[in-house]
């Protein structure tokens, strides 16, 4: 009996000590874990999206430049320098028109764009006026005037900076690594000088012609909100649902006042 | 037969039922004790286990990820370069290196052999000088030769040769061996300097990989990891504890917050919840300090572990720092504990304790919004706080202190009085006569220093009257200024006219406000006031967008509403004003309808300046009361600054705003307030609802404040809060809606002010009183949830302090400084348009007119003020906006800008402190003594000159130069007037990256170049500059500082045009 009763509270002194005293095992090593990557195009789905952005109305009068100030930039050009803000081509076509995939591409990944996309500075003017880019690729800054320029992007999302370029000065090479449609570039010192950039994280993009067209090769089928920028009209988007191998057509309609 | 024995009990009845059950509730009390011991009174156990579980899977999952990365950093080209530089250094020395060493070797050699028997050499030869030393004159010769034989005693050795590895005999005397040992030591120490020479640039290039490495890999090494996994899974679990005696600070807390824990999780290594796999779960206390950057703050030597070391958790955080029982206790969420732990949403009330004196802290928005609102609103009209609108205070104290040195001053003269008649006794010693004579023609320039603080007092009680300031405005000016009719809507109506105004709504009877409307409207000044034409109101429009009015104001209704929100919101205001006062306002706001003289206690008019025949002229150059005598109050006790408008952007303005009201809107008429025999009872209930404290009110000038001061309410004991009816449910957690309270039991400090600030009048409820006047006066602010919080937040955080007074922040010097400008900055709103705080946004930055490229019209950053601009002409500018006497409707310094840098009148105090706020903010030296500039010599002049000028130079483009017609394009200062408003140092690292002290600055970074040593134009050069070996930089900051007013028009007359603003017109 009362080895009994001696035997439970040893072992139960024990079961307590071993408890409080026992070392939790080491776990074992996890793998680590690589970030699943996301879906690639199949081109034998693919489809293609194309369209064409138009502008009713009547087109805002140019905006007449006066950079008479500078010699350098005067030179250049014969008689008064004009920008039309709002250009339009044949059948009501409207330019530089930046025409998106906005959302519908999510999971995706697109191999890097390496090439370089030049901005020149020419007669105290941007050219082009809208360059579109990828995330990270490169933008040549390139000044082929005599006079020195500054470039200064006003992003909202990206890093903002400002650099001056000496005449005919070394190329600047830059990029945005986030998507932001658009990003105003400005010449402090040419205040007239007005360029956007638009920086977009996949391929599926295109600044519109005189004709106002364009076209979205190689996409993936799926649903997409396509998004038409203007640097002065703002921007529409249409909803499109492509299935496999499909063609599409979109037609952007901007209205003037 | 033998009588049967009564039966045993021992070995009739068992006992074994009873042993077992009394042994079996022995084991489970033991085990319950156990397990108490083990875990229920020690809970910190489980966290530190589950934590050093959690953790060790997070850094074995971290260390691999780790170990990539600086695999990656490793195989990139410029790590790769760098490497391949460091070897090519280290190979390039290699063959000499390699030459040393072989040669140290050799003579390390050589050196194992000679030194033994050159040490037992030198022992004996030195054994045998001291004998010869110690030896009588018979004894010296011979010693002389046992020395001199001692030193001829050849030795034989083998020495490792030192060209190669054979060895050679030699026969050795002392003196050779003393030889060879020197010469070898000067060539092993000549050999090893050499070594370090040779190394020197390797070291270098590897230290500089080693530098890059560590810039480039974020967080720590694999190997770091590796070594806190071994920590972890070697850890000790036990009491945590901080301990600082001197304090009286126990602080337990990281026993269960382990993460916390410096040693544990470094500095530089962030842990959150995710990292840890634990998110969403609210039992996981693990994370590690979520701001390090605030703890390193709190440190002399910016080392988090020693502030946590000194500070602890408990003073900061609330709670209960000792307790380790359960997690209740250890927050001192528990009635016995006064100190409960701020919540989440208030935890910036912990910095209030030793942060009393600051008005702005960095990284504490919640708490500065609390102190902000707590001015901003009017609270402190009626609550006195420690350090809170106390100019009336001061102003008492420095004319009580005029009175003190007034009265020694009287002393000192009946002293000397005293002390020469004295000294004119015949009785008195000649000696002490002259002593006291002495010390008679002493005591005036005592009384003549004494003069000097009163004049400096008095100086102080001028700035003191025109610092003291009110919340509301003055309403002597009520007659000349408002509609009749608006007065008692306001009263009844207060937050439906206007819902984010300042003035609270308060629970007023009908009869109430007839009689407080009578009162006012009779008291208020009936003029004189100037008739006004009417303006443009549509130019009166774009004026109020681009001057600047909206970095205070704010305008439209709801969604629509944009700008500022430290002043008035205008979007009804034609309804209440009158436009002829509204032109005089927007004109000059401080112009006061009548001055008020503080000793005769009364407005002064027209009639009292003719009795001394002079004309009623007033202002901060006419101040003096007509009799000349004592200062007058010559503006209206408003924040608000003139813009410099001419009158006719005044009336434009004027004509805008009286447009601003609704279409319906419509008063009904209110003859009462023209009864004089309301006037006295309105009076009584003016002084009884305390109106004073936020408004200026004729008979009511000097009136105190009529609430409890606030400095400590947040050490005032839970019970001493009156929770009147609602005691009961405030235990039981339910709010005075009937909803039960979110967080459960609200009867503490934070449920009482959350409620007293949402509607006061709810501690009245279920109260029976038919007197207005016994109930609650507090009227109900009309705040959001968000400013309830920041006003709760810093009256938790007003507490009688509990750490001893050398932790409080009590600065001086330059960190002084910064304390008492914030004050001011905040007072005049001076961030609704510029942004001061590094990361701070202003009212403007947000308004749709200064978005993208727009942000060039936005007033400058002032990052840096302090290093950038001379303080003479920073006091200068201060008090003169315009920087000119004639010429006032502009910006002194930036012309080009729509929006203006009003005038705020401030005192002579104001501008110094501001002053001394910028420079201590750039950690300036003071006072200012100009840097010496090198002379510019003709040749050096000429070339900045053809940098200025020549067309691939931007800087005139848009600089101004003072030239008019050069100037109307302009788009950034006037740098010729670097010499006298700048600071040289300053502008060279501006020209050289102008964008790392303000970012998006117009003025672009890159101008210049690095060559060598110094810094080159980055463009073309004019001719003359072509040989120049000097800074670019430096020579245009010499020039800039060297400017003479003919080297200006010289330069004037070269320069390009400016190119700015030439955009527009269209054809």
């Amino acid at each position: 009996m009362k080895a009994h009763v001696l035997l439970i509270l040893l072992s139960a002194i024990l079961a307590f000590g071993s408890l409080g005293c026992g070392k939790k095992e080491e776990t074992p090593t996890t793998a680590p874990e690589t970030p699943a990557a996301g879906k690639t195009v199949d081109p034998a789905t693919a489809g293609t999206i194309s369209g064409i952005v138009k502008f009713t109305g009547t087109p805002p009068p140019p905006v007449r430049l006066r950079m008479d100030a500078d010699a350098a930039c005067a030179r250049l050009h014969r008689g008064p320098v004009t920008v039309r803000e709002v250009e339009t081509g044949a059948n009501g076509g409207l330019a530089r028109v930046v025409v998106y995939v906005k959302e519908g591409l999510e999971g995706y990944t697109f191999p890097p764009a390496t090439e370089a996309i030049e901005l020149d500075q020419e007669g105290c003017m941007y050219q082009p006026r809208v360059l579109a880019v990828r995330t990270g690729q490169p933008i040549e800054i390139v000044n082929s005037d005599d006079t020195t320029h500054n470039i200064h992007p006003i992003p909202k999302v990206n890093r903002e900076w400002n650099r001056s370029q000496p005449p005919r000065g070394e190329k600047i090479v830059d990029s945005f690594a986030r998507q932001e449609v658009a990003i105003p570039v400005k010449c402090n010192i040419h205040p007239w000088m007005q360029a956007y950039i638009a920086v977009i994280a996949h391929p599926y993009f295109q600044v519109t012609g005189e004709a106002g067209t364009f076209e979205l090769k190689n996409l993936p089928p799926g649903t997409y909100t396509l998004e038409a920028w203007h640097e002065k009209l703002g921007t529409t988007t249409q909803q499109v649902t492509l299935g496999p191998n499909e063609t599409k057509t979109v037609e952007f309609v901007f209205q003037g006042s | 037969m033998p009588a049967q024995p009564a039966q045993d009990p021992i070995t009739s009845k068992s006992l074994s039922f009873h042993l077992l059950l009394w042994s079996f509730l022995l084991i489970v009390s033991l085990a319950w004790a156990l397990y108490d011991e083990m875990y229920g009174l020690r809970p910190w156990r489980s966290y530190q286990k589950r934590f050093i579980e959690a953790y060790s899977s997070y850094l074995q999952r971290e260390i691999p990820k780790q170990q990539q990365a600086e695999q990656s950093i490793r195989n990139s080209p410029e790590y790769q370069k760098l490497e391949a530089q460091w070897k090519a250094a280290e190979a390039a020395v290699a063959p000499r290196l390699s030459e040393i060493d072989t040669e140290i070797a050799r003579i390390n050699r050589r050196l194992g052999v000679l030194t033994p028997v050159f040490q037992e050499a030198r022992g004996r030869v030195a054994a045998l000088v001291y004998q010869l030393e110690i030896a009588s004159a018979d004894d010296r010769q011979s010693r002389l030769r046992e020395v001199e034989q001692a030193k001829q005693q050849t030795y034989s050795l083998s020495l490792p040769g030192l060209h190669g590895d054979g060895t050679e005999q030699a026969q050795l005397s002392y003196t050779d061996l003393e030889r060879e040992f020197n010469r070898l030591k000067d060539r092993k120490a000549a050999l090893v300097a050499e070594r370090a020479a040779v190394l020197a640039e390797a070291d270098a290039l590897r230290r500089q990989l080693e530098s890059y490495f560590s810039e480039k890999l974020a967080g720590l090494t694999g190997q770091q990891l590796q070594g806190l996994l071994r920590a972890v899974n070697n850890l000790d679990v036990r009491i945590r504890q901080i301990h600082n005696e001197s304090a009286g600070l126990v602080d337990r807390c990281q026993s269960c917050h382990i993460g916390m824990d410096l040693a544990l999780v470094p500095p530089n290594l962030t842990l959150t919840k995710a990292d840890l796999n634990l998110e969403g779960n609210p039992d996981a206390p693990f994370s590690s300090h979520p701001n390090i950057e605030l703890l390193r703050l709190h440190d002399p030597d910016r080392d988090p572990a020693k502030a946590l070391e000194r500070i602890g958790c408990s003073p900061c955080h609330g709670g209960n720092g000792r307790a380790t029982s359960s997690v209740i206790k250890g927050h001192g969420r528990h009635k016995y504990w006064l100190w409960p732990l701020y919540y989440r949403e208030n935890f910036e009330a912990g910095c209030q304790m030793c942060h009393a004196q600051d008005m702005v802290l960095d990284y504490a928005p919640v708490l500065n919004r609390g102190k902000e609102l707590y001015r901003e609103r009017g609270c402190v009209g009626c609550h006195r706080f420690e350090g809170f609108d106390n100019e009336a205070e001061q102003l008492l104290s420095a004319r009580q202190r005029i009175r003190q040195l007034e009265q020694q001053k009287r002393e000192y003269e009946q002293e000397i009085a005293r002390l020469q008649r004295r000294a004119d006794d015949p009785a008195t010693p000649l000696e002490v006569a002259r002593q006291l004579n002495e010390r008679a023609a002493s005591l005036p320039v005592v009384m003549s220093q004494l003069d000097a603080e009163i004049e400096q007092l008095q100086q102080r009680t001028v700035s003191l009257m025109r610092e003291e300031k009110k919340v509301g405005p003055s309403l002597k000016e009520v007659r000349v200024k408002l509609k009749k009719e608006w007065i008692p809507y306001w009263l009844a109506n207060t937050h439906e006219f206007r819902p984010d105004t300042k003035m609270p709504q308060f629970r007023l009877e009908e009869s109430e406000i007839q009689a407080i409307s009578a009162f006012i409207w009779q008291m208020g000044l009936p003029g004189p006031l100037e008739k006004q034409p009417r303006g443009d109101p549509a130019r009166g429009k774009r004026l109020f967008e681009t001057r600047g009015c909206l970095g205070c104001h704010s305008i439209g209704e709801g969604a629509n509403k944009i700008g500022g929100d430290f002043a008035a919101n205008l979007s009804r205001v034609g309804e209440k004003a009158n436009y002829d006062y509204l032109v005089r306002w927007i004109y000059n706001p401080r112009q006061r309808t009548r001055p008020y003289d503080p000793i005769a206690k009364k407005d002064l008019g027209p009639e009292d300046y003719a009795r001394h025949g002079k004309p009623f002229v007033f202002d901060l150059k006419n101040s003096r009361s007509p009799d000349g005598k004592h200062e007058l109050v010559v503006m209206l006790p408003t924040v608000m600054p003139s813009l410099r408008l001419t009158w006719q952007e005044a009336r434009d303005i004027a004509s805008y705003l009286i447009t601003l009201r609704r279409s319906d809107a419509n008063y009904p008429p209110a003859p009462y307030i023209d009864d004089p025999n309301l006037r006295e009872r309105g009076r009584e209930l003016v002084k009884f609802y305390g109106c004073a404290g936020c408004h200026e009110i004729a008979t009511l000038e000097e009136e105190g404040r009529i609430g409890t001061e606030l400095t400590n309410e947040g050490s005032k004991p839970v019970d001493r809060l009156d929770f009147a009816l609602l005691t009961h449910n405030a235990k039981r957690g339910i709010l005075p809606d009937g909803s039960p309270s979110p967080r459960g039991k609200w009867y503490d400090h934070k449920g009482f002010f959350e409620q007293k600030l949402a509607n006061p009048a709810i501690f009245d409820q279920g109260k029976y009183k038919p007197d207005p006047r016994d109930r609650l006066r507090m009227p109900k602010p009309n705040l959001t949830p968000a400013d309830i919080n920041a006003l709760t937040t810093f009256l938790l955080g007003s507490v009688d302090p509990q750490v001893p007074n050398d932790m409080l922040y009590r600065p001086e010097g330059a960190r002084k400084d910064i304390q008492d400008g914030w004050w001011i900055i905040t007072k005049y709103n001076c961030m609704g348009c510029h942004q001061i705080r590094v990361g701070q946004r202003s009212a403007l930055q947000d308004l749709p007119q200064y978005q993208g490229p727009n942000a060039d019209k936005l007033p400058p950053p002032l990052f840096g003020a302090g290093a950038r601009l001379n303080p003479r002409w920073l006091a200068r500018f201060l008090e003169n906006p315009a920087l000119s006497e004639t010429d006032i409707h502009r910006n002194g310094v930036r012309n080009y800008l729509d929006i203006r840098m009003p005038t705020f009148y401030l005192s002579d105090n104001e501008i110094r402190k501001l002053v001394r706020f910028f420079e201590a903010l750039s950690a300036q030296e003071r006072p200012f003594i100009p840097p010496v500039i090198q002379p510019l010599t003709e040749a050096e002049r000429t070339m900045a000159r053809d940098l200025f000028t020549h067309p691939a130079a931007p800087c005139l483009r848009c600089h101004a130069t003072g030239d008019p017609a050069h100037d109307r394009n302009a788009t950034a200062p006037n740098f010729l007037l670097a010499g006298e408003r700048l600071r040289p140092p300053w502008t060279q690292r501006w020209l050289l990256d102008p964008a790392r002290m303000i970012p998006g600055t117009a003025m672009p970074s890159g101008l210049f170049r690095r060559e060598g040593d110094r810094w080159v134009f980055a463009g073309p050069l004019p001719a003359s500059l072509r040989n120049y070996r000097g800074d670019h930089a430096e020579l245009l900051v010499r020039y800039m500082f060297l400017m003479t007013p003919a080297e200006q028009r010289l330069l004037i007359s070269r320069s390009p045009r400016a190119t700015g603003a030439s955009t527009g017109g269209s054809e």
